[in-house]
Formats: C-alpha cells, structure tokens, sequence
C-alpha cells in the first residue's frame, strides 16, 4: 500500500517536473543583451525598410507568441524578408524564447 | 504656349501618380471594416491571445505593407490570406489608419537595449 502511494507521489513529481520544462520561458536578461543586433533597424522611431519602402515595425511590447512564431517563421524561410532571415537563421530556438520574453515584457511608457 | 501645355500636362500626370501615395485611408471607416479582426486582435487592437500581434498604434505604413504581402501570399497564413483577399487598396488603408491610430503599447527599441 506504502509502495503504492510512493509510486504515485513519484509519478505526480515526473509530470510536475516534465511540464515545468514544457512551460520554460525565455531568459529576460539574456534577450536584453540578445537584442542589440535588432536595435540598429528596430530601435530608431520611424526607420523604413527599404525596396520596398514602409515603417520597419515596432516591436517592443508586442505580444510573446508571436514574436517566437514571426522568428522561426524567418528562420524556416516561411517569411522571406532576406535581412530577417538572416538574423533568424543566426538564432537557437532557446534565443529566440529570450528575445521574445524580453521584448514582451517591455511596458509600455 | 505649346511648351506651356506641355509643362502643364506633364504636372498633372505627376500629381495624378502622387495622389494615391499620399491618399490617407480614413479610420471611422477602417473601424467598420476591421469588424472581422476583432476576435483575435480585439477591438482595441491590443490581442488577449499572445499569439496574435498587437496592432494598437503600430504603424499605418507597416499595417498596410502586410496586409498586401498576406493577400498576395508573399507571407504565408492560411487565415490571414482568407481574411485580406477580399480587401480593395482601399480598405486596406482605412484598415491600417484605424488601428494604427489606436492608443499602443508597442514602442521601438530605443531606450531598452543593453547599455541604454
């Protein structure tokens, strides 16, 4: 009976563990330090993209699913803007959790 | 005289070819037409869902930009393709005016990276 209640805590501690991994964030800090290749066309108001031209878009703020998704969209070629691809395809799937929890932490003024 | 009408002409083809760039869309009208974005970007452009983008005060220039690269499958997203391919340049543009117009939590980098 004892065992049996000793293998149910163990299995109730693997899930506990298992989905404490499933849920692992991005490292805030890290995307902070991360972030500073994006600030030369993300970090001055009103910069456009060139061929074709438009805003190059706000980010800071933006919400954290969708920045994980845009980027490895960009890495796996989903989105083909080329200096974003380029920029994607430099980044792990652990940088690119920082990066957005970073930048989805950023509060707004 | 004849060099005058030419001159003449000449800039009203170019003020024609201007007028559409600088056409401004018109955001009570984006609002009605942006009624089909609100499940997932909210009506106050501020997605509840994180895997949406905020649009709340993103700018009129990049809204419009995507909108027609999802129409013209430039970006791939099944939804967003059914959502756009029945937009005129028009709508697209009250649409981008609305919720660019829209208070925002969104900013530029400036001030938050490393060293800043």
């Amino acid at each position: 009976m004892i065992r049996l209640q000793l293998f149910g805590l163990a299995t109730a501690a693997v899930l506990l563990v298992c989905s404490g991994a499933a849920h692992a964030t991005g490292d805030k800090a890290n995307g902070r330090t991360l972030v500073y290749t994006c600030n030369g066309c993300h970090g001055v108001p009103g910069t456009d993209n060139a061929y074709p031209q438009y805003p190059v878009p706000k980010i800071a703020g933006q919400n954290e699913q969708y920045l994980i998704n845009a980027l490895h969209g960009y890495k796996s070629g989903d989105r083909t803007h080329p200096t974003m691809v380029a920029q994607a395809q430099s980044l792990s799937d652990q940088e690119i959790q920082d990066i957005a929890a970073y930048l989805s932490g950023i509060a707004s003024k | 005289m004849k060099r005058a009408l030419t001159l003449l002409s000449f800039g009203m083809a170019l003020a024609l070819v201007a007028a559409p760039l600088l056409a401004a869309g018109n955001p009570a009208n984006g609002k009605t037409k942006a009624a089909a974005c609100f499940a997932c970007h909210g009506a106050d452009g501020n997605a509840v869902d994180p895997q949406y983008p905020r649009l709340a005060g993103q700018y009129y220039g990049y809204i419009q930009q995507v909108l027609h690269e999802y129409k013209d499958g430039r970006r791939s997203n099944p939804i967003m393709k059914g959502f756009t391919a029945t937009l005129s340049d028009q709508d697209i543009e009250d649409i981008a005016s609305y919720y660019s117009s829209l208070p925002t939590k969104l900013d530029t980098l400036q001030g938050h990276v490393q060293g800043d």
